[in-house]
């Protein structure tokens, strides 16, 4: 007996097509962090309390076409020198919802953090963007994503439950336009 | 080494027959079985013993044919007892400590069937406490026959473990110091083991009360432990204390590390250091108030192993059973399925058959992925089982759960442990094969018209089947993958190196959109993760082959590459069943 792939799924079924973002995540948003307006980030949840950190499309990172660098050196601590270890994730960075992850430098001198926005432990930065920064700009909600953080069970569902998800976040970004 | 003399010595110390020939070392199973007859021919010709004469083997005889006329076993043995001690008492010098006066008052509390009288002797030997003495078995035969009476194994063979009084070490090593005392060239080698010396004697004539073959624990696999208890034990092992007072208190300083003050193990330390002026000054082999008695049995039989592959044709079922908090996400699985049938054909209950079946497979794949072809290899590990499942049994089991039209299992066989070996390395090391239907997300630079629907040329087709990023003839892509999110949460972060050794694509005509492609990857490498990239954590991606952005929508297994089951030895034949009891 044959089994035609073709025949095994619903071509009709628009689900089959989501992104793998959308297949897997939910996304959250928090606006206006630390009080600067448009300063607006993303945390995709994934079922299993992986967290993604990304910029809003709202970020007003977006209006400006300038070149920019990123940089993962924050005060003392070297996002990228983090490394954990074994199922428990050992030795990862703390993060607080203030922590900065990330600056982006513009070319002309000024620059602006972007914050990780909850509690947790930082797993991965994604290392695409330091040999190519353009990502973020292109691709901010797939392979432009900033880092994968880990949370509690306990903290990931309060987050997630607190935080303005997307119909709830477009409505406010039209607003606000 | 004049074995008369150990003989004499040993019976005068207190020991039972069994014990006397353990002691001067005989290792003939026989010579246990009938132990009472055999060691006639360690007795003096002229000695006017009367446990030697005819007479007296015959009480024996009818004690051993009319077991089940328990008044007159125990007026007979009670008897034989009697005169024995009498002809030690008048015999040896050394006081005999085997016998005990017991009131009758308590004798009668256990032992209703014994007639009155003023006083009775109790002859319990100093060594095994009873144990290898046959007065003490009907009741461990009944226990263990209630048990598989219960439990219904149709094996026919057995093996038998005992766990013996630790006391009994303590009077070993007393026995063993008096005699080397006795006969300065004694050497204490030679002891039989008392766990031999019972499996030769009560076991064989186990054997006969279940109507089952005794068997080494090597050959058989059901195992019957009988648990043998000392009332005394706790207060004559007092007696270490005072032999090596250093180790128990050492022990007693350590109490979460020893739970237990006297184990086995603990025992045979303090012995090591033991002199027969110490134990004896301790009265180590003082005379047993009461014989050791059977306090339970147990009964196992080693678990079975059968082997199989199954077809999945569901994209909506996990191998195992999906529970997220306490709560089925979906309502069956392959292992469920699976053993549902057998569950039947045991006739367990639904708990029972949780613990009870074990799945095994060689690695699984993700709920909505199919495994087609000759199916995934896969093994059940039956603990306790009660018996093999019968070829036509198999069979029926492979109907059913394949009339469920989820799951396929074209035929199950029998395995031996070992092959299970394979099952596990394939799963490391077996490559697999797979079919996928991908779709192609965005215009590559090669498409003229970027206005004009997404295609799939046959241009991009060509472009899959001639990538490579190796220079190697066996490895098509060399692909770096990062521990996919999905998983992340509960395995290490690594970057593994994983292979696709072929990669074929080809078009579908009637969905423009999309390709199928074939590929043989090697263990463990995700192929979802290939065909999406996951946020640039798997490279290359197959995009780096289309050189524009694709998709997975649908993902089958086709072979895993592993030659199971292994292939069938002729069984080894089945031993007659025992004659029945009469």
């Amino acid at each position: 007996m044959e089994y035609n792939i073709l025949d095994s799924i619903d071509l009709n079924d628009k689900s089959i097509y989501k992104s793998f973002t959308d297949r897997y995540f939910s996304k959250r948003y928090i606006l206006n962090v630390d009080g600067i307006e448009n300063n607006d980030i993303m945390l995709m949840f994934h079922s299993n309390r992986i967290t993604l950190l990304c910029l809003a499309p709202s970020h007003f990172f977006f209006k400006n076409p300038d070149k920019y660098n990123l940089n993962f050196t924050i005060g003392k601590v070297d996002r990228l020198s983090n490394l954990v270890k074994g199922k428990g994730k050992k030795g990862g960075q703390m993060l607080t919802p203030k922590s900065t992850i990330c600056k982006v430098e513009w070319n002309d001198g000024t620059s602006f953090d972007i914050p990780c926005g909850m509690k947790g432990t930082l797993i991965e930065i994604n290392e695409n963007l330091v040999n190519n920064p353009e990502i973020l700009r292109e691709q901010p909600d797939s392979d432009g994503f900033i880092a994968i953080m880990l949370s509690s069970i306990a903290n990931s569902e309060a987050t997630k439950n607190e935080l303005l998800n997307h119909e709830e976040y477009l409505k406010r970004v039209n607003c606000s336009i | 080494m004049d074995q008369k003399a150990i003989y004499k010595f040993c019976k005068s110390l207190g020991c039972c027959e069994a014990c006397c020939l353990r002691y001067i070392g005989i290792k003939h199973p026989n010579a246990y079985e009938n132990s009472k007859n055999y060691v006639t021919k360690f007795r003096e010709e002229n000695d006017l013993e009367p446990i030697s004469t005819d007479k007296n083997m015959t009480i024996d005889v009818s004690a051993h044919t009319s077991e089940k006329n328990g008044a007159s076993i125990s007026s007979n043995v009670r008897n034989s007892d009697e005169i024995c001690d009498k002809s030690i008492d008048t015999k040896e010098s050394i006081t005999n400590k085997g016998s005990t006066e017991v009131d009758t008052a308590v004798l009668d509390s256990n032992d209703s069937v014994s007639p009155p009288h003023k006083k009775r002797k109790l002859n319990v030997c100093v060594s095994c406490l009873g144990v290898l003495q046959e007065d003490n078995w009907q009741e461990c035969y009944q226990m263990v026959k209630e048990i598989l009476d219960k439990k219904g194994y149709e094996c026919n063979t057995f093996a038998c473990a005992l766990s013996a009084p630790i006391a009994t070490l303590l009077r070993e090593k007393a026995v063993t110091l008096h005699l080397v005392d006795e006969f300065p060239q004694y050497d204490a080698k030679v002891l039989t083991p008392l766990k031999e010396a019972w499996k030769w004697s009560f076991g064989v004539k186990l054997g006969a009360y279940i109507n089952k073959i005794l068997d080494s624990g090597a050959i058989s696999p059901l195992l019957i432990t009988v648990n043998i208890d000392y009332v005394d034990e706790l207060q004559e092992l007092e007696i270490l204390k005072t032999v090596s007072p250093q180790l128990f208190a050492e022990r007693s300083k350590q109490k979460r590390r020893f739970v237990t003050e006297f184990t086995r193990r603990s025992v045979e330390q303090a012995l090591e250091l033991a002199t027969l002026w110490s134990l004896s000054a301790a009265d180590a082999l003082r005379a047993p108030h009461s014989r050791a008695a059977c306090v339970g049995a147990a009964c196992a039989h080693a678990p079975i192993f059968l082997a199989g592959r199954y077809i999945k044709l569901s994209r909506n079922l996990p191998q195992s059973p999906w529970i997220l908090e306490g709560r089925r996400v979906l309502p069956s699985s392959v292992q469920e399925i699976i053993f549902g049938p057998l569950t039947k054909c045991y006739k367990f209950d639904p708990e029972d058959a949780d613990r009870r079946f074990k799945f095994i497979a060689a690695g699984r794949e993700d709920v909505d992925v199919r495994c087609l072809g000759d199916g995934r290899p896969f093994a059940i590990e039956i603990s306790d089982p009660t018996r093999q499942l019968t070829a036509e049994e198999m069979k029926e089991v492979c109907e059913e759960i394949s009339n469920g039209g989820e799951v396929i299992v074209k035929e199950m066989s029998p395995i031996s442990k070992e092959d299970l070996v394979q099952l596990k390395k394939g799963e490391e090391t077996k490559s697999k094969t797979y079919e996928a239907l991908c779709i192609k997300l965005s215009h590559s630079k090669f498409d003229e018209d970027h206005n004009a629907p997404i295609r799939v040329t046959q241009e991009d087709i060509d472009r899959i089947n001639s990538y490579t990023n190796t220079t190697s003839k066996e490895v098509k892509i060399a692909l770096q993958q990062k521990t996919p999110i999905r998983v992340l949460h509960r395995r290490p972060l690594l970057t593994r190196s994983r292979d696709i050794l072929e990669l074929t694509a080809t078009l579908i005509p009637e969905h423009p959109q999309l390709f199928a492609l074939r590929l043989r990857t090697s263990a463990g490498t995700y192929v979802k993760e290939w065909a999406h990239g996951e946020l640039g954590r798997s490279a290359p991606a197959l995009a780096a082959a289309l050189r524009a952005r694709a998709d997975l929508l649908a993902l089958d297994v086709r072979a895993v590459h592993l030659a199971w089951p292994p292939a069938r030895r002729a069984p080894p034949a089945p031993r007659a069943p025992p004659p029945t009891t009469s």
